[in-house]
């Protein structure tokens, strides 16, 4: 029945919520799952499609993430972060995991040669929620060279030596941007 | 001498973002990271913030995903909490009414009860005396802005449900769900002060009737006590007040002495 909602119910105000309901799928609740799942699955699948880009292989990413929260879920600990961050962090790693062995890493390449990368790191982002507007809009905040490191590192799934490579510049440089550009971000989206 | 700890610091928004380069070079930095607070709190930060990158490109799975998901679900086998082997150590209080909740059926005829004993009213009127109830608790009790804000957020909620029951010690219980946001809020009123030796102890119930957690104890000023705001809340759950020994315990000793559905 859920499945076949249009939209994806979002709570209003944040994801909050989820810390208390991983707390129950940890022992062994699939009611609250499948909430989890709601909150979750949205967020976990655009992030991986964006990195992994191959939609049948996103899938198959977000299939593992997805039963890693579930199985994982016990080692949750909301002193060290949000239940979103813990799961995005997961989503975000598997990704990378995915594209950066060798041949995926050649198959890519040869792709992102035919399809450009579009500019605008959010510009297919299919929600247009308030939240998405705002982190465009402190993404537009950065200096250039911020952005383009950022997005080719998260978004891209690219290692800070591949994102020097591909802008020929010093690794030290790449890696004082990523860090003076998470900083601002974060100033700016009120990260505490 | 500091200079390579310098430098490995500077590795935190690299690190963040998973884009150092090799296992080794991980292991380095969380060797470093395992020394330096400033470091960890700073990665912290970043991974928050790229949390919000990811949320920003969201987009609706395919419905397979779904079902595949929830397909393997029952096959999977879960990591045991790492403090497990104490909890089975020390068991809680033997439940003497619990085992009746225990097949869905006592505990659908259990909740069914409850209801009929609630007096269930969803008028704006209430909820604006709800509104009342919370602003003057809101001047006794010391709560974060985070907190309040997320009390607000359930009240107002477009699919708030408001359920209020008098208690046969004394005192209303009311109770704001919002099935949304997974949340109940929960103010009382007029509960009798208690004797030293006794404290109100809060309680979820799952609607199976085998989960129950405690969700702490209940500080009463002046007869009325502040919104307590629990969250992981499903449907058919059952919020639950006990009177316990001082300083609470780990699994309810007696019957709840008021119990109300999250419906």
């Amino acid at each position: 029945m859920r499945a076949s909602e249009p939209e994806m119910p979002r709570p209003e105000g944040g994801e909050q919520y989820l810390d208390g309901l991983l707390a129950r799928v940890a022992r062994g609740d699939q009611a609250a799952f499948e909430a989890v799942y709601d909150g979750l699955a949205g967020p976990v699948y655009g992030l991986i499609l964006r990195v992994v880009r191959d939609p049948a292989q996103s899938e198959e990413v977000s299939q593992e993430v997805l039963l890693e929260i579930w199985r994982t879920a016990s080692r949750f600990d909301p002193a060290k972060g949000s239940a979103a961050t813990w799961a995005m962090t997961i989503a975000h790693r598997r990704a990378v995991d995915r594209v950066r062995s060798a041949t995926a890493a050649a198959a890519r390449e040869l792709r992102s040669a035919e399809v450009p990368v579009p500019h605008d790191a959010v510009a297919d982002a299919v929600e247009a929620s308030l939240d998405a507007e705002r982190v465009r809009r402190c993404l537009d905040g950065l200096t250039e060279s911020q952005r383009e490191s950022i997005t080719l590192a998260y978004y891209g799934g690219y290692s800070y030596r591949q994102v020097g490579d591909r802008l020929g510049t010093a690794l030290s440089t790449i890696k004082t941007r990523i860090r003076d550009g998470l900083i601002r971000m974060r100033d700016c989206l009120g990260v505490s | 001498m500091a200079p390579l700890r310098n430098s490995q610091h500077t590795f935190t928004g690299v690190y963040a973002l998973d884009a150092l380069d090799t296992d080794a070079d991980v292991a380095r930095f969380e060797r470093h990271m395992a020394r330096c607070q400033s470091c960890t709190s700073e990665v912290r930060g970043f991974r928050e913030t790229a949390t919000r990158l990811g949320m920003a490109v969201s987009r609706q799975p395919p419905p397979t995903l779904r079902a595949a998901v929830m397909d393997e679900v029952p096959r999977t086998p879960q990591l045991p909490a790492l403090d497990d082997r104490a909890r089975h150590r020390r068991p809680g209080p033997r439940l003497t009414w619990l085992p009746r909740l225990a097949t869905a059926g006592a505990a659908v005829a259990l909740a069914a009860a409850i209801t009929l004993g609630v007096v269930l009213v969803n008028t704006q009127n209430q909820l604006d005396q709800t509104q009342q109830q919370l602003s003057q608790a809101r001047r006794q009790v010391t709560m974060t802005k985070t907190e309040l804000a997320a009390i607000n957020a359930v009240r107002t909620a477009s699919d708030a449900t408001l359920l209020t029951k008098a208690t046969p010690i004394g005192g209303t219980v009311t109770v704001v769900f919002s099935a949304s946001r997974h949340q109940i809020v929960v103010t009382t009123r007029g509960l009798p002060v208690l004797r030293a030796g006794k404290v109100y102890q809060l309680w979820l119930i799952g609607s199976n009737g085998n989960q129950i957690r405690s969700e702490g104890l209940l500080a009463l000023h002046n007869g009325q006590t502040g919104p307590v705001l629990i969250s992981g809340v499903l449907p058919g759950d059952i919020f639950g007040i006990t009177l316990e020994p001082p300083g609470g315990t780990v699994q309810p000793t007696v019957k709840p002495f008021v119990a109300i559905p999250a419906s």
